[in-house]
């Protein structure tokens, strides 16, 4: 039974790589995701509660049901953050009625000094997130540290108030497991949508 | 086209990757998330700049979990691969040859994932145009066994030439090669930074090789990460958090390569800042979903077999030697 499917997928991905040599397909990667196997699980999320924009509290264990998408930026940041965060915004533009409904952003600000809820307001609505599906969240200093630690993201604020910082942003599914790290701004928004969708249909 | 190539190249492993999943079922974590085996960790220190990533993964690596994480000082290359044999670290990044030479030799190492490409310059003198031209030449190098010499060695059996008798080789650790060929007393030199930087900065030759941009070497990583076998064997989670620590690590040196290099200056594994910054500029770091492990150790098993360094073909050096299970579920959980 293995031996004939694995004939039968090695049957395709030769298809498919013979179509590609004649095609110069530029989706190829949709049709491999066709063919991948699930997110892994990679462990529980770290759980966390922090301010909104709103001034809210807002946990992560909020979201359980729904698809979270945690990244962290700050306001002031000039480098990586006014790339990402359009990045998503234009994500969430593409996920339309799914989003905040099935999808949920949260973006930690890792200047929690500067960013507070009314600052993160502005920085929302100026790329225009739609508050129904994405959260700007701050909180104490030593919090915020504690949950980049725990996310794997390193930060480092400098005297000037510039904040060194990676960029990594998370996927946790419906139940709460973190199941895929996107490395810094450069990452392809298709896959990352695909993957954001993939985990809805799990449920 | 070069991003079609990348995207291709990393649709091809996918494919493969999906291929695998259908012939063994839903892939099973070779090291679930589970409780650390240990919390103390051994690494290498080498006074290398491209090695950078294992330099700044200190607060990556508490995050995982490790609180005791130790710097051995070691000499890049052989030295270091042999620090491994011993057991006096658990883990270090290297250029590939140096790790494969021992595992030939039936050495307790484990390569476990790729790091990055680059970063090798051969300078040579005026008249000197390409790898061939190295005929009849004198080239220095630290020692017979370092990796410039097993690497130029692989280059110029690649090329047609007998590097045994072609080459005159020059050893010499003081003074070193690199000022050797300052000095015009050798014709050519393979430098590793921060040496290029420092011959570009002098106005010193000029570079007839760069393994960052030229066929076939820059398709193929340069350093790849390797623990000692029975560490791996023995603590497949700590091995598995330490490889997401070095390579989460490694988008560091992309996004903060100026705060990367005064950290790895100030804590004295290299001394000048600017050729640190430019060493971490070029190198790259971010591309190392792009490239393949067990393509990278196939290909310098066999320059290193054509060489006459190693006897055994690459399917028994990635048969004993290479464990590829880790990075794999990498790949999956970090992308990018």
């Amino acid at each position: 039974m293995r031996a004939g499917l694995a004939l039968a997928i090695c049957a395709l991905v030769i298809a498919i790589l013979s179509w590609l040599s004649l095609t110069n397909a530029p989706d190829e990667v949709a049709l491999l995701a066709s063919l991948e196997t699930p997110l892994p699980k990679i462990a529980p999320a770290p759980g966390f509660t922090l301010t909104s924009q709103d001034g809210s509290q807002v946990s992560l264990a909020d979201f359980r049901g729904k698809v979270v998408a945690v990244s962290f930026i700050y306001t002031r940041c000039t480098a990586t953050c006014p790339v990402l965060t359009p990045m998503l915004s234009m994500v969430q533009r593409q996920l339309g009625s799914d989003f905040g409904r099935k999808i949920i952003f949260i973006s930690v600000t890792l200047d929690a000094e500067r960013d507070t809820p009314k600052v993160l307001k502005l920085y929302a609505r100026a790329y225009g997130a739609d508050p129904r599906g994405w959260a700007f969240l701050t909180g104490s200093p030593p919090v915020i540290q504690d949950i980049t630690r725990r996310y794997g993201v390193f930060a480092l604020k400098k005297e000037s108030g510039e904040v060194n910082h990676s960029s990594l942003t998370s996927i946790v599914d419906q139940d709460g497991f973190l199941r895929v790290q996107y490395f810094g701004v450069r990452f392809d928004p298709g896959e990352f949508r695909r993957d954001l969708l993939s985990l809805v249909k799990e449920h | 086209m070069a991003q079609f190539a990348l995207r291709r190249r990393r649709f091809l492993a996918g494919l493969s990757a999906a291929a695998g999943a259908s012939l063994i079922g839903r892939p099973q974590a070779v090291a679930r998330d589970g409780r650390l085996e240990t919390t103390s960790i051994r690494i290498a220190k080498i006074a290398g700049i491209c090695v950078a990533p294992q330099y700044v993964a200190d607060e990556l690596l508490r995050a995982e979990g490790f609180t005791d994480i130790r710097y051995v000082a070691a000499d890049a290359g052989a030295p270091a691969a042999r620090a491994l044999v011993r057991g006096d670290i658990d883990f270090t990044a290297n250029f590939s040859p140096p790790l494969i030479i021992p595992i030939d030799a039936g050495e307790p190492i484990t390569i476990l994932a790729g790091e990055h490409v680059g970063c090798f310059e051969l300078f040579a003198r005026e008249g000197i145009r390409s790898i061939p031209d190295l005929k009849g030449r004198t080239v220095g190098v630290q020692g017979l066994g370092s990796s410039q010499y097993t690497f130029l060695s692989g280059m110029a059996a690649y090329v047609g030439l007998d590097p045994a008798k072609d080459i005159r080789w020059v050893t010499s650790s003081s003074p070193k090669p690199m000022e050797l060929f300052a000095d015009g007393k050798i014709d050519a030199f393979l430098g590793f930074p921060p040496e290029p930087q420092e011959l570009r900065a002098r106005g010193i030759g000029h570079v007839i090789f760069n393994s960052t941009t030229d066929r076939p070497w820059s398709q193929y990583f340069c350093c790849m990460l390797a623990g000692h076998r029975d560490f791996v064997r023995g603590n497949p989670v700590a091995t598995k958090r330490f490889l997401r620590a070095i390579i989460k690590a490694t988008d560091l040196c992309v996004t903060q390569p100026e705060w990367v290099a005064r950290k790895i200056v100030d804590a004295g594994f290299t001394p000048r800042y600017d050729y640190a910054l430019s060493t971490l500029k070029e190198i790259p770091y971010a591309r190392w979903q792009d490239y393949d492990s067990e393509d990278t150790v196939r290909f310098y098993s066999l320059r290193l077999r054509e060489a006459g360094f190693i006897k055994a073909t690459p399917t028994k050096i990635l048969a004993e030697g290479t464990d590829w299970r880790f990075v794999n579920e990498l790949r999956r959980e970090l992308k990018g």
